[in-house]
Formats: structure tokens, C-alpha cells, sequence
């Protein structure tokens, strides 16, 4: 009897709680809520923010998040369905897809995507909408060492042939010759420019056939050149691993993405003379050169959004002409075309990043990992394929029936998402 | 003599052996803090550098750090406050009627993995309008802080004789005069180590205060990440902000240390 008392106490005692949330007044000041990654570009707005506020008498509430924290966040509050998110930081190749499939984006049908490339949009695509504008984007380099490859009398490697034998003659001394992300799924992005530089991708027509012959020579010779001549360790290292090793000068080359560059070569992080840094294109492969160029940042509107006016303005303004070459002026590269062709940003920018972009624009493909609402998990399949390869310097007689294995798991993750082939 | 010379040289080393492991990575960040980038990236490890103030610099004045200890604090001692005020009669019931159901059940609340609650915490504080309030907080770092408190009274209440209490009921107490002018006096050092760990658990929660805090209530460990941003780690201030974090952690500890020490064996030894 007294539990039932104390239960229907407990569940009056609530009721009473939500009634009160139901009656809550209208604000009379336009107000929208940003999430901002922590990102240089959204270091940026945050500068800028106070301008939009004067120049339009909307209330910004922003704050901003580290990238998983953000997901997390982002993906708690929507599933909710009582975020009160009005605009924010968003990885279209991360978390688009899930995103777009559970309708947390609102459709940008009045926004201007003309000025943007058409395959970073249709990212963000589904049906006659669009939801993410381009904002960041990164592709793959190899950063080097100019006077190491001087020493050794090198030239940089432009095809995969010698880029082995420049990384064979330049590990000497303590200095690693070559170094790439080794750690499981971190390396899938990294990876990814190898195996489209062999004819091979992640998926096609949303199969998985990373286990077909082409995606498994490149597996196997980015293992062996990881195991052979990688720093010790390498099959559990990411950027922030790699990064120090270069910056202290125990590594000749190293390909990952372009947004390392400032870091590379800022003086008070490295301690390697910037004169010494040279960022060159990944080397062709056999069959194919096109390293990966992606949006790593975009931005969204919620489509809960209670002020969809005052958010759309915000996006606007956060996304506009005059904002890309604020931000490319600070290196950050920006996905507008007609940022890229300013001529102060041209001036401005490394030259090694805009030769670097322009190739990769031209051939480069759109993803750096197998774009699917699983990505995650996925990433975390194949990682074990490339963990193998790097541990056996390539040689694995295990790698074709393992690689098959992850390559039917991640079509059956595929299938549980209703993303299985088609288009 | 023979013996006790191999005892005086072997003694200090195994203390050695089994404290550098545990003490180093706290060395190692201590240090670290004061570093320059390229200090703490630098191989060989530098244990000779001229110390910086940069990182500190930055999470002080260029972060909004003091506001985040004082919310931290805030949460971290309103939780514990409240959890005392429900905990301790709690704990006392469960000691003296021996209601274990009743105590598994706060045990069980306490083991769900965190994340469970947050949805419908979240779905609950916004209809309220509570988010990025500290009562949203507070309220939900009380999961975390009561079962501690409960768990460590309530072992530590079966300890006291039952004695004392008949003997103040016999002069006229009723039970609740006794439970707050015998028992809890006599229980301060359980008290003072139920406080401190809640107080720490609270401190270091992250989970929690990640998804229900925004700008205004943002707490320490939230705050760490503002040295990570994508594709760059700032190293020293991540340090620095660590130890920031930990200074008032450890300073609690250290006061309390001998009760704490004493409250945990009580419970273990009787409970």
C-alpha cells in the first residue's frame, strides 16, 4: 500500500513538473542559438558575431564545441526533438547522411549554391534539396622535407615507384622515411587517395568493394611502405602522433590532409626551419590520380528551428563571399570558388596549398571515406583490414578473405540502413 | 644487521618502484604545462627547460576559466549539499532497517551507464526551460553524488553501536534527536569522506555536464576541450588547464586524506 502511495506521489509530483514547462511566455527579442566547432573558422565568427548582432538586432547565443562533442551534442538534443539549435558547425561526410535521412537539417531551397563546386553540394543533397552549405575543405598533400630530399640528392616523388624508393633511401639516421596515418579507422580517410590512385574506392553504387584486386594492391603497398619505413609504432598513430614526429624532424614525408600546413610550419609548434617544409601532391599511382578533396565543414539550420528567418539571415551571413575571404586570408580554405579567385587571397596563401588545391579540384574525388549513415562502424571494419596490412608490411596471405569478410560487413551495415546499392 | 641493511636499501627502492609509476604521468603534466610547444613535443624528452607562462596565460585570461570553476564549484558543492540532506537519513534508514532491496536499488541507479539518463533529462529540463541552468546540473550531478553518499553512510551507520542510540531514547530522544545529536556527530569522518568522494566524482563528471551545459554553466572538465579543436591539439594548455582542474581536487583531498582513509575502512571492515 505505501508503494503505491509513494508511485502515485512520485507520478503527481511530475505531472505537476511538466505542466509547468507547458506555459512558458513567448520572448519578444529575435534570438537564435549557434553551435560552433572549434575550428579557426568558427574563431572567425566568433570575432564577427558582434557585427552581425549590430547589423541586423539579432541575438546570437553561441558556443563553441570540440568536432565529437559537437556530434554528440548535436545528435543528443535533435533525437530529442526539443533541440533548440537554430544554426550550426556540421561534418557533412561524418554525420550528413544520418542527419539528413532523420530530416534534423532544414531544406536551403532559397540559398545560392552557384558560387560553390557542384559535387561538394550534392553532399549535402537528397531529392530537389540541398541542407549543408560547403564551407571548409581539405584534400590530401605530402608534406616533405626540402633539405633531406637536398641531402640524399632527391627529387619529390611523383608517382608511387619512387615515392618507395625516396622513402627507403631518406630512413637513415633516426629519420623515418615515410609516415601516413596507421591507426585503424583514422587511416580510412588517409588510405583512401591510395586506393583511388590504384582504381579501386569504398564503395561503388553503395556496395562495398574495397576487397576487390585494385583496393588491396593499394592496401598492401600502403602497408608495406608503413611497416617497411614508417616511424615505430605507426600502426597506432593518427595525426596527432604523426604530426610531432615531423615537427621535431623524425620524419622525411608524410601524406595526410592540407589542414596541417599552418602547424607544420609555425615556429612556435615545430622545430624545423619553415624554409625546410615543402607540401607537394600526393604521387600518381598506377592507375589513377586523384587524391581525395572533400568539405570537412559545413553548415546547417535545424528544422526545428523556431526563428527560421533570423537563422537563415545568420547562415547567410556566415557563409557569404566577404566571410570566405576573411577566412581564406587566414589560410583556412574555403569551398567557394570565387574565394579562391580573389586575387588578395591569392597574393596571400601559400603558394604550395593553392598549386596543391587546384590539381586536386581538377581530379581529385569527393570522399575520403565510404560515405554511409554507419560510417563509424565502418571505418572501424576496414581499419582492421589496414592494421593487418601495415603489421605484415603488406605481405598477408590472410588479407584477401579478411578483407572480403569487412567488406561484406560493412555492406550488410549498408543493408540495415536501407542504403544498400541503387545510385 | 645484515638483514636490516638490506631492508634500509630495499625498502626505499620498492617504495620507489611502485611510486614513479603513478607519480610520473602527474610529473609529466606538471611539467608540461610550463612548456613550449616544441618542448613537449621534442625527443629526446626535455626534463631541463626554461619554464613558460604561456599556457597558463591562456587558460586564464584568454579562456573564460574562472567562470568555469565557479560553476563547477557550484554544481559541485549545491549536488553534494543536497545529496548529504537526502542521503544521510536515507543511508541511517537503510542501516537501521536493514533495507537492502531498497539500497541495490540506489546501487543499480548509480551502475546505468549515464547516457541513458541524459535523453529524457535533456527532453525534461528544455520543456522547463532549465537548460544551461544550474539547477538542470545540479539536479542531474545528484545521480552521481547520493549513491555514493548513501553507499558509504550506510556501511558506515551499521558501525555505530545501536547502543548509544537506546541509551539516548532511554533519556528521552525521540529516534530523529538521536540520528542528528549522537549519530551523526559520531559518523563525521564517514561524512567527511562520502563528501570528499561525491565532491570529487561531481568535479571530475563530464558527461553530463557536456550534453545540459552550454556558454554560462559550462564546467572544468567541459572546458579542457576548448585546447582541442579540429586538427590541433594545444598540448600546454590542455596541461595547464589540467592542472588548473586538479589543484583544488588535490588540495580537498589532501585535508580530508585521513578521514577519507579511515571512512573507507569503517565501512569495509563492518559493513
Amino acid at each position: 500500500m505505501k508503494r503505491v502511495l509513494v508511485m502515485l506521489l512520485i507520478a503527481s509530483l511530475s505531472f505537476a513538473l511538466f505542466a509547468q514547462g507547458a506555459s512558458e511566455a513567448p520572448k519578444a527579442q529575435q534570438e537564435i542559438r549557434v553551435l560552433l566547432a572549434n575550428h579557426p573558422y568558427g574563431e572567425l565568427l566568433k570575432t564577427k558575431i558582434p557585427e552581425f548582432e549590430a547589423q541586423s538586432g539579432i541575438k546570437v547565443n553561441f558556443e563553441s564545441l570540440q568536432e565529437s562533442q559537437l556530434t554528440q551534442k548535436l545528435t543528443t538534443e535533435f533525437a530529442t526533438g526539443s533541440s533548440t539549435v537554430d544554426v550550426f558547425m556540421t561534418r557533412p561526410l561524418q554525420e550528413g547522411l544520418l542527419f539528413i535521412k532523420n530530416g534534423w537539417y532544414a531544406p536551403l531551397d532559397t540559398y545560392d549554391f552557384a558560387d560553390y563546386p557542384s559535387n561538394s553540394v550534392d553532399i549535402g543533397r537528397k531529392g530537389n534539396s540541398a541542407f549543408i552549405v560547403p564551407l571548409i575543405t581539405e584534400w590530401q598533400v605530402m608534406y616533405y622535407r626540402k633539405d633531406l630530399f637536398a641531402q640524399a640528392g632527391l627529387k619529390v616523388p611523383t608517382n608511387f615507384t619512387e615515392l618507395e624508393a625516396a622513402a627507403k633511401a631518406l630512413t637513415k639516421d633516426g629519420v623515418a622515411g615515410f609516415g601516413s596515418r596507421g591507426k585503424g579507422a583514422a587511416a580510412v580517410t588517409q588510405l583512401s587517395s591510395y586506393i583511388y590512385n590504384y582504381g579501386g574506392l569504398y564503395l561503388d553504387k553503395n556496395v562495398a568493394v574495397f576487397d576487390s584486386p585494385e583496393a588491396l594492391e593499394a592496401i598492401r603497398f600502403y602497408g608495406r611502405l608503413l611497416g617497411t619505413y614508417g616511424p615505430q609504432g605507426v600502426a597506432s598513430m593518427s595525426w596527432e602522433n604523426l604530426m610531432p614526429v615531423f615537427q621535431t624532424g623524425k620524419l622525411a614525408m608524410w601524406t595526410d590532409a592540407s589542414v596541417f600546413y599552418d602547424q607544420v610550419v609555425d615556429q612556435t609548434k615545430t622545430a624545423i626551419p619553415a624554409a625546410n617544409v615543402g607540401v607537394a601532391q600526393l604521387p600518381k599511382g598506377p592507375k589513377g590520380d586523384s587524391p581525395f578533396i572533400v568539405v570537412s565543414w559545413g553548415m546547417g539550420m535545424s528544422s526545428k528551428s523556431k526563428n527560421p528567418d533570423a537563422a537563415m539571415q545568420f547562415l547567410s551571413w556566415a557563409t557569404s563571399k566577404e566571410m570566405a575571404v576573411e577566412a581564406m586570408l587566414k589560410n583556412i580554405p574555403m569551398a567557394r570558388n570565387s574565394a579562391w579567385a580573389n586575387a588578395d587571397v591569392r597574393a596571400k596563401m601559400h603558394p604550395g596549398l593553392i598549386e596543391t588545391q587546384a590539381h586536386a579540384a581538377k581530379n581529385g574525388y569527393p570522399y575520403d571515406r565510404p560515405f554511409m549513415s554507419a560510417v563509424g562502424q565502418a571505418r572501424d571494419l576496414i581499419g582492421e583490414v589496414i592494421i593487418e596490412s601495415i603489421n605484415t608490411k603488406g605481405t598477408s596471405t590472410k588479407l584477401p578473405a579478411l578483407a572480403a569478410e569487412k567488406a561484406k560487413a560493412v555492406n550488410d551495415l549498408l543493408k540495415a540502413d536501407g542504403e544498400y546499392g541503387g545510385n | 644487521m645484515k638483514q636490516s641493511l638490506r631492508f634500509r636499501i630495499g625498502f626505499p627502492l620498492l617504495v620507489l618502484i611502485i611510486i614513479i609509476p603513478m607519480i610520473f604521468p602527474f610529473l609529466w603534466m606538471f611539467m608540461s604545462a610550463f612548456k613550449t610547444q616544441v618542448d613537449i613535443i621534442s625527443w629526446p624528452p626535455k626534463f631541463l627547460f626554461s619554464p613558460t607562462m604561456v599556457n597558463f596565460n591562456k587558460v586564464f585570461n584568454e579562456q573564460n576559466f574562472l567562470l568555469y570553476l565557479k560553476n563547477s564549484m557550484i554544481v559541485g558543492v549545491g549536488s553534494v549539499a543536497i545529496s548529504l540532506l537526502l542521503g544521510l537519513p536515507a543511508a541511517y534508514s537503510i542501516a537501521r532497517f536493514h533495507q537492502k532491496r531498497l539500497s541495490v536499488m540506489i546501487l543499480i541507479a548509480r551502475l546505468m551507464p549515464g547516457i541513458s539518463f541524459l535523453m529524457p533529462w535533456y527532453i525534461v529540463f528544455s520543456r522547463l526551460g532549465l537548460m544551461d541552468s544550474y539547477t538542470a546540473l545540479i539536479l542531474s550531478h545528484i545521480l552521481i553524488a547520493l549513491p555514493v553518499v548513501v553507499w558509504i553512510m550506510s556501511s558506515y551507520f551499521e558501525s555505530v553501536p545501536l547502543e548509544m542510540e537506546e541509551s539516548a531514547m532511554v533519556d528521552g530522544a525521540t529516534m530523529q534527536r538521536a540520528f542528528v545529536s549522537i549519530i551523526l556527530p559520531l559518523s563525521v569522518p564517514g561524512i567527511v569522506t562520502a563528501t570528499t568522494l561525491s565532491f570529487i566524482f561531481s568535479w571530475n563528471n563530464f558527461m553530463f555536464s557536456q550534453v545540459l551545459s552550454m556558454e554560462k554553466t559550462r564546467t572544468l572538465p567541459i572546458a579542457v576541450y576548448n585546447f582541442m579543436s579540429y586538427a590541433e591539439v594545444d598540448w600546454g594548455g590542455v596541461m595547464a588547464a589540467a592542472v588548473a582542474i586538479m589543484t583544488p581536487a588535490i588540495i580537498l583531498t589532501m585535508v580530508f586524506q585521513k578521514y577519507v582513509v579511515k571512512g573507507l575502512t569503517m565501512g569495509a571492515v563492518k559493513g
